[in-house]
């Protein structure tokens, strides 16, 4: 029997009892779209993750107060104080960190500010001048604060979108004086509208300079974060290196594993949140292969009523020389060629719902989110359907083909 | 007779089913010769072992006891892809009920027994095309089998068994399922293959009228020969078409 032939042969098969094909295909259908919207959702999500990781620059690295927990009795790990002054001049020393380019010190903190009548709960973000390149702030109307300002305290604020909105409603915002813990704070620039999409959202905070909040706001002493950055990229290990031997230092710790900071550097966080991404991806394939497995074992059952039911057909087939290979063959190009359609259906459909889901997004929600087509989902989707074709409608394929001739002839 | 003009010669062929604890036995030691050419029908009753005997015949069964030699070679130790190739290479199998495949086309049809065969694609629309025409179908080539009558259908199963050009025409109660003018029909075509084209003919049927137009009938009773015999005034096809 010739390749051609069997298809031929196989495809008349499925094609004499349509809607029976179709539906034992829905199954194969269900899991691989459902596959192929998890793997393109999960690379979507990925990659909006990972672009905004990134776009903080990969020569970024954040020494974060505090080390990773080892375990939930590991109190001692959140030092939130640990991160001092004499820390800021250790790591400026070009001595201690030769790959430092700059250092920009963290104040986090939460307060109402209210201009007039008008009340709003914001963030407050005490940062210095760097904080508009890195993470590539652009003020829709003024100038960011400078150096300057964060050495002399000045009572000066940049402001979100949101704070911009709901203090000040259409009047301009610029040069008023808006009240944070009673103190009064120039605005000197307002932010464009971030989106909410965005990893950082900047739309309702207040960006002061460092000093400024802990003097004025936060009443600490000590740092929420200190945001560095390497010369280049290639001198980030050595330079997290380097930070990590200087705080050691200057906190007298001597074992590593006692630290009570954390040095991250971008491709840490980034690696990090990637392998996260992609076992929740894995995670929730694995439960939608259950669906394929569902639909493996419809197609086995309906082989077989179809075998019983082409008994004569197969006998006739034997009595005019079929051999048993011939009918084999027949019957699992059969199933193949059910499930492989499946596939191709499921991969079209769930591509298609990514990209909806995709547009949605984009459109409604203002992410920045990306239609990706799974190329390893859609290999993978293919592939498992085959291999499903293959291993349930063996049985069946191999049940036809012991069929004897003459039994098969006499079957009414 | 000579042996090397025998295509089939069956020594003391024994069939016994076993069915639990009970066996059966179907065909109680058969023993006969037949022809190259020669045109045989097998009568008997229900029960008698005559399409046990055409199922081993057929190469479609094998025997429990007993030696079968086709064209002078014992295919006993033949394995069941040997059985399928000689069966697709030098019989054919007109069947009571027809056996054509559905939703499928007279021209499919008849060239099913070319798919398993050796022979190159290329050919099979012309063989196909002739087997077809020397049944008279050729006007209805494209039609679906389901669109013909019974006597056509028959038609096209003797078609079927044609187009490999085999030694051995086995026909299993071939006008069981149709009205006496189109079994004659039927008859007449068979007996034409027999006479004009030299094919050695294995007729079953359970019709006397029938079986005279072989030229010898074995009787089958509770699974042995009860006789063998030449037809004396035997049918022609000619007979058959006038009518």
């Amino acid at each position: 029997m010739t390749i051609r032939h069997l298809f031929k042969t196989s495809l008349t098969g499925l094609s004499t009892n349509r809607s029976r094909s179709f539906l034992t295909i829905l199954g194969i259908v269900i899991g691989i779209t459902a596959i192929m919207l998890v793997v393109s959702l999960g690379a979507g999500a990925q990659n909006l993750i990972l672009g905004e990781v990134q776009g903080l620059g990969t020569n970024t690295i954040a020494i974060i107060p505090g080390r990773e927990p080892t375990g939930p009795t590991d109190v001692s790990a959140l030092y939130s104080d640990s991160l001092k002054d004499k820390d800021l001049t250790a790591l400026q020393n070009k001595a201690n960190v030769p790959g430092l380019a700059s250092i920009m010190p963290v104040v986090i903190g939460a307060s109402s500010a209210s201009y007039d009548s008008n009340v709003y709960q914001v963030s407050i973000f005490g940062a210095t001048d760097l904080m508009a390149s890195i993470f590539s702030l652009v003020p829709a109307e003024g100038q960011f604060f400078d150096q300057s300002d964060v050495l002399s305290f000045s009572s000066v604020v940049v402001i979100g979108a949101d704070v911009a909105t709901h203090l000040f409603d259409t009047q301009d915002p610029l040069n008023q004086n808006i009240k944070i813990k009673g103190r009064n704070f120039r605005v000197v620039a307002v932010l464009p509208k971030s989106g909410g999409g965005s990893l950082f959202n900047f739309d309702g905070m207040v960006i002061m300079p460092y000093s400024t909040a802990q003097t004025y706001v936060t009443g600490q002493k000590y740092f929420s974060r200190l945001i560095t950055q390497a010369v280049n990229d290639s001198a980030v290990p050595v330079t997290a290196d380097d930070i990590r031997l200087t705080l050691e230092e200057s906190h007298n710790i001597t074992d590593p594993t006692k630290d009570d900071f954390t040095v991250q550097t971008q491709q840490d966080l980034a690696n990090r949140l990637g392998t996260i991404t992609s076992a929740l991806t894995w995670f929730l394939v694995a439960v939608a292969s259950i669906a394929l497995f569902v639909g493996g074992v419809g197609i086995m059952n309906i082989m077989l009523v179809s075998v019983t039911e082409r008994t004569r057909e197969i006998g006739l087939r034997k009595a005019l020389g079929a051999k048993d290979r011939d009918i084999l063959s027949q019957f699992l190009l059969e199933a193949v060629l059910l499930t492989v359609i499946g596939g191709v259906i499921g991969i079209f459909l769930g591509s298609s719902l990514a990209f909806i889901v995709a547009f949605a997004l984009s459109h409604f929600l203002a992410i920045n989110w990306t239609f990706i087509f799974p190329w390893s989902g859609a290999i993978l989707g293919i592939s498992v359907s085959a291999i499903i074709g293959l291993v349930f409608g063996g049985y069946p394929a191999n049940q036809a083909s012991k069929k004897s001739p003459i039994e098969a002839l006499r079957y009414e | 007779m000579t042996t090397s003009t025998n295509i089939i010669e069956v020594k003391n062929l024994k069939k016994a089913y076993h069915d639990g604890l009970e066996a059966t036995v179907a065909l109680d030691g058969v023993s006969f010769n037949v022809r190259k050419g020669e045109f045989v029908a097998i009568m008997g009753p229900s029960g008698s072992g005559k399409s046990t005997l055409l199922h081993l015949l057929g190469l479609l069964d094998i025997p429990t006891s007993g030696s079968y030699h086709f064209e002078g070679t014992n295919i006993s130790s033949f394995s069941g892809n040997e059985l399928a190739d000689l069966r697709n290479r030098k019989l054919g199998f007109v069947f009571q009920s027809f056996n054509l495949l559905a939703r499928t086309s007279v021209l499919e049809n008849v060239k099913l027994p070319l798919v398993y065969s050796g022979v190159h694609e290329s050919k099979w629309d012309e063989l196909a095309t002739r087997a077809i025409e020397s049944v008279g179908l050729i006007n209805r080539i494209n039609h679906d089998q389901s669109e013909l009558s019974g006597g056509e259908r028959q038609r096209v199963a003797i078609a079927r068994a044609l187009v490999t050009d085999p030694e051995v025409i086995f026909a299993d109660e071939p006008t069981g399922n149709l009205d006496s003018k189109s079994g004659k029909k039927v008859m007449g075509i068979i007996q034409d293959l027999n006479e004009k084209q030299g094919k050695t003919v294995i007729l079953i049927t359970h019709e006397t009228s029938t079986a005279e137009h072989a030229e010898r009938i074995i009787r089958l009773i509770d699974g042995t020969i009860e006789s063998d015999v030449k037809v004396k005034n035997r049918l022609t096809s000619e007979d058959e078409y006038v009518k």
